[in-house]
């Protein structure tokens, strides 16, 4: 137990702390729940905390897009990128400054579009994973946007179009559910800070349970198109608590209406 | 003009044409049909007779003969329009094309009407100097239709192919199929078969379709006996899509090949006496309204499982209310429902190619469902009278109808892409429907929209009611075999009928077979419905070919872009 304890507090600070949480979760922070089958069980409302979706990379804090005092301020932040850097080819980082240049209007994020992958993960609001004996689906706070995680196809069949959520497989590797998911269409972005991957993106995803109410998210992002290597960011989910804690329906298209169709209007707002 | 082969064109989802006699085939060989694909050749059949005046065949109910050219319908699925294909059209002559097409014009494009195909100009003809005057239309099932005024040639006119080499693929045919090699009115190198022309064009870009499946699905040509043919075939290195012989659900016991003419054009070569193939789609039966005592599989946890991919296809056509015309029918006939059916397609096509639409019949493994109509209770099939206040808001709302959207707020929200329906009423295409499990969740995702509900079957407690949405907060609960989920906190802003903030809405999920779930739905709106009212519909698995894609819906929405744009430009105009 106190070898355990050290190994944990060791890891706080260690890029290793997958390998090891595995083994000492459970004792540090009560037992993981088991599903029928005996996979951990990870049903749940889950949501980070943090401000991955501003800048996934270390960020200061900066104003905002609108004039709404502090309200509208965007707060500093640790990065979730291993090492910090994302390895982009020299013109895919030209096209990375040129997001951020145009983020107040060109974030898929401020049209209400769905938020794609790992994006949809770490957006300010929670969803809920519902895991059974044949899929696990996870259902997002944000756009409508859902992905079927298919547990079921030995032979992972390819996306048969291109979406913004792309196709998602999962399987167990011990306690963590590995989740692969291509199948993009190339234009989501990361955060608002214009990060982002052309359709050839594949992305990796470790969720391994650090006990019952904490999740480590990791995913790895391979993209030849775009980045010079596969990168991954790191950051634990945590378990809405709240009395009768729901992922509520949050239909944001009426709000990125005026933005997207204001010119259009009798009366023009924009 | 040589009579003995019968023309013909089938015309269901896909055409054929059969063609004449070749030269050593081509001696005695006949052009024979145009087989045409259709949806449904009853339908079909109507539709040559009335505008085309071709007449019904009296020996069998899947064609027509117009002009003595045979026009053969099969009943299947469409891949799309003749144009573009190796067969691109076919032509009738009329005495009086302007008189003929102002005809047509009048008929309209709703329902199994008349599309007319306009030139860059808007006129729907033209006069090529030396020739004569021509012009297209499609048929409600997307075979190309070129009309002509060639005193010369009334009726039947001709096959237009569409080619990469003309003159190669002209002697192509000569050679299998015989003909005589001619210029119409001196201008267009063709093959005289008898009186139909077979002309061919060079195709505008890149290479022709093939046109297996599509609306003109081959061409037919008559042979005495298919021995001596197939041997002259095989020894020019035809290439076979089938080998010859008696084809299953012949009428009769003469055999046929289909070959590969160029361009990927399918050929038919069909011996004396071939009349055609029987449908098979009378083997599909409606699975929906069989009655059968069925236990649920159960998940692992113990609940029922309806876990899968389902789809509405099947009740695609039942209207909300009973229809005027079947009485007090308590189910539809097959061929009812057929027909209900081929009324809505053709309804739609004209908005949609047939490559949208996933409820053409023959397309979709269900048949159609029998049933009369989604409200079951109260009995009468109709929904039950308003309340003076629920009159009240129908004035109210339809007084609020602008004549052009001012903003998107004054369009639905299904166009504005937020929600469909609060009962997903099938429609004729993306009707799926996935249902997966957890031990205290079930997640129903409808693809239209891609709109996903969770509802607890945990015990857990409504949100507040101050909480309101567009589809509400839903919890279940399971009753022996059937999910119940009760769903409130409705906004109102996406009325189902009518409905109101103060709707409840009560959804029931049963297995009643391997492959069929019932839905039943109640609308209780006190508020808007003097009574409570339910409907149902019965959707059926389809594990094996269905799998819902992602209908990004907003993040596409052109429509949206062009409506309003179009709305300021009306206005503009109006204020000039």
């Amino acid at each position: 137990m106190k070898k355990r304890y050290s190994q944990l507090l060791a890891s706080a600070a260690s890029l290793f702390v997958l390998s090891l949480v595995t083994a000492g979760s459970a004792s540090a922070q009560g037992a993981v729940p088991r599903a029928f089958d005996g996979h951990p069980d990870l049903n749940g409302v889950w949501q980070t905390i943090g401000t991955a979706n501003w800048d996934l990379q270390d960020h200061p804090a900066a104003a905002g897009p609108v004039d709404t005092g502090a309200i509208g301020a965007i707060p500093p932040g640790q990065g979730v990128v291993v090492g910090n850097t994302i390895p982009y080819k020299p013109e895919a980082l030209a096209q990375k400054q040129k997001n951020f240049e145009n983020r107040w209007t060109d974030d898929p994020e401020i049209k209400c579009f769905m938020p794609g992958v790992p994006r949809a993960t770490y957006l300010p609001h929670p969803f809920r994973i519902i895991q059974g004996d044949k899929k696990i689906m996870m259902v997002y706070g944000f756009a409508e946007a859902n992905r079927t995680v298919h547990m079921d196809k030995a032979n992972p069949e390819r996306a048969p179009i291109d979406s913004w959520m792309g196709r998602s497989h999962g399987k167990w590797d011990g306690d963590t559910l590995v989740v692969d998911a291509e199948g993009f269409n190339g234009q989501s972005w990361f955060d608002r800070a214009g990060n982002y991957a052309s359709y050839a993106l594949q992305v990796q995803e470790r969720y391994t349970p650090m006990g019952p109410n904490v999740i480590m998210y990791e995913a790895t992002m391979t993209d030849p198109n775009t980045f010079t290597e596969p990168w991954t960011i790191r950051m634990p989910l945590y378990r809405r608590l709240d009395e009768n804690a729901q992922v509520l329906e949050f239909k944001c298209v009426e709000y990125s209406e005026d933005l997207l169709y204001g010119h259009l209007r009798k009366v023009p707002t924009r | 003009m040589n009579r003995t082969g019968t023309f013909s064109i089938v015309a269901a989802a896909a055409v054929a044409v059969w063609v004449l006699p070749g030269a050593a085939l081509a001696a005695e060989a006949d052009y024979h049909h145009v087989h045409l694909t259709t949806s449904n050749a009853t339908e079909a059949t109507k539709w040559y007779t009335e505008y085309l005046d071709c007449q019904p065949l009296t020996d069998r109910d899947d064609g027509v003969d117009c002009f003595g050219t045979e026009v053969v319908f099969e009943s299947r699925a469409t891949l799309g329009s003749s144009q573009r294909t190796g067969i691109d059209h076919i032509s009738f002559s009329y005495a009086d094309l302007t008189a003929k097409m102002e005809e047509l014009a009048s008929v309209g494009v709703r329902g199994s009407g008349v599309r007319l195909q306009r030139f860059d100009d808007g006129s729907t003809l033209r006069d090529a100097p030396g020739l004569f005057k021509y012009g297209f239309i499609f048929d409600p099932w997307g075979t190309r239709i070129e009309l002509v005024e060639d005193s010369d040639t009334l009726g039947f006119h001709h096959i237009h192919l569409s080619s990469t080499d003309p003159a190669a693929t002209l002697q192509w045919y000569q050679e299998r199929f015989g003909g005589e090699p001619a210029q119409l009115r001196g201008q267009l190198d063709g093959l005289r078969m008898g009186d139909v022309w077979l002309l061919v064009m060079r195709h505008a870009e890149g290479v022709p379709a093939a046109t297996a499946g599509r609306a003109i699905d081959h061409i037919a040509f008559a042979v005495p006996s298919m021995g001596p043919a197939v041997g002259e075939l095989k020894g020019a290195n035809v290439e076979f899509l089938e080998q010859p012989g008696v084809p299953e659900g012949g009428r009769t016991s003469a055999q046929r090949a289909i070959v590969y003419g160029p361009d990927q054009v399918s050929v038919e070569v069909v011996e004396a006496g071939f009349a055609g193939v029987a449908s098979t789609m009378e083997g599909v039966t409606d699975i929906t309204t069989e009655l059968r005592d069925y236990t649920a599989p159960r998940t692992p946890w113990g609940t029922p499982d309806f876990q899968g991919v389902w789809t509405g296809d099947a009740a695609d056509g039942i209207p909300m209310e009973r229809a005027d015309d079947v009485g007090n029918a308590a189910i539809l006939t097959p061929e009812q429902a057929a027909a209900r059916r081929e009324r809505g397609t053709l309804g739609s096509i004209w908005g949609y190619e047939a490559e949208w639409r996933d409820t053409t019949l023959g397309y979709v493994k269900s048949a159609p469902s029998r049933q009369v109509s989604m409200v079951v209770d109260p009995p009468d099939g109709r929904i039950p009278p308003m309340t003076a206040e629920g009159e009240r808001l129908a004035a109210e709302e339809r007084a609020a109808r602008l004549p052009l959207p001012e903003g998107p707020e004054h369009l639905s929200s299904w166009v504005r892409c937020i929600t469909r329906s609060l009962v997903p009423t099938p429609g004729v295409y993306n009707n799926g429907f996935q249902i997966m499990q957890g031990p205290n969740h079930v997640a129903m995702q409808v693809e239209m929209l891609h709109e996903t509900r969770v509802i607890p079957t945990d015990g857990s407690p409504f949100v507040g009611s101050d909480i309101a949405s567009w589809r509400g907060d839903a919890r279940g609960h399971w009753d022996g075999d059937t999910l119940v989920v009760e769903i409130r906190n409705f906004n109102g802003k996406a009325p189902f009928q009518g409905s109101s903030d103060a709707l409840t809405m009560t959804e029931r999920y049963t297995r009643t077979g391997p492959d069929t779930l019932e839905y039943r739905f109640t609308i209780d709106d006190p508020k808007v419905f003097t009574r409570p009212w339910t409907g149902m519909f019965t959707y059926v698995r389809d594990e094996a070919q269905y799998e819902l894609v992602e209908y990004a819906c907003h993040e596409g929405n052109y429509g949206m872009t062009n409506i309003l744009s179009g709305s300021r430009a009306k206005e503009a105009e109006a204020s000039r």
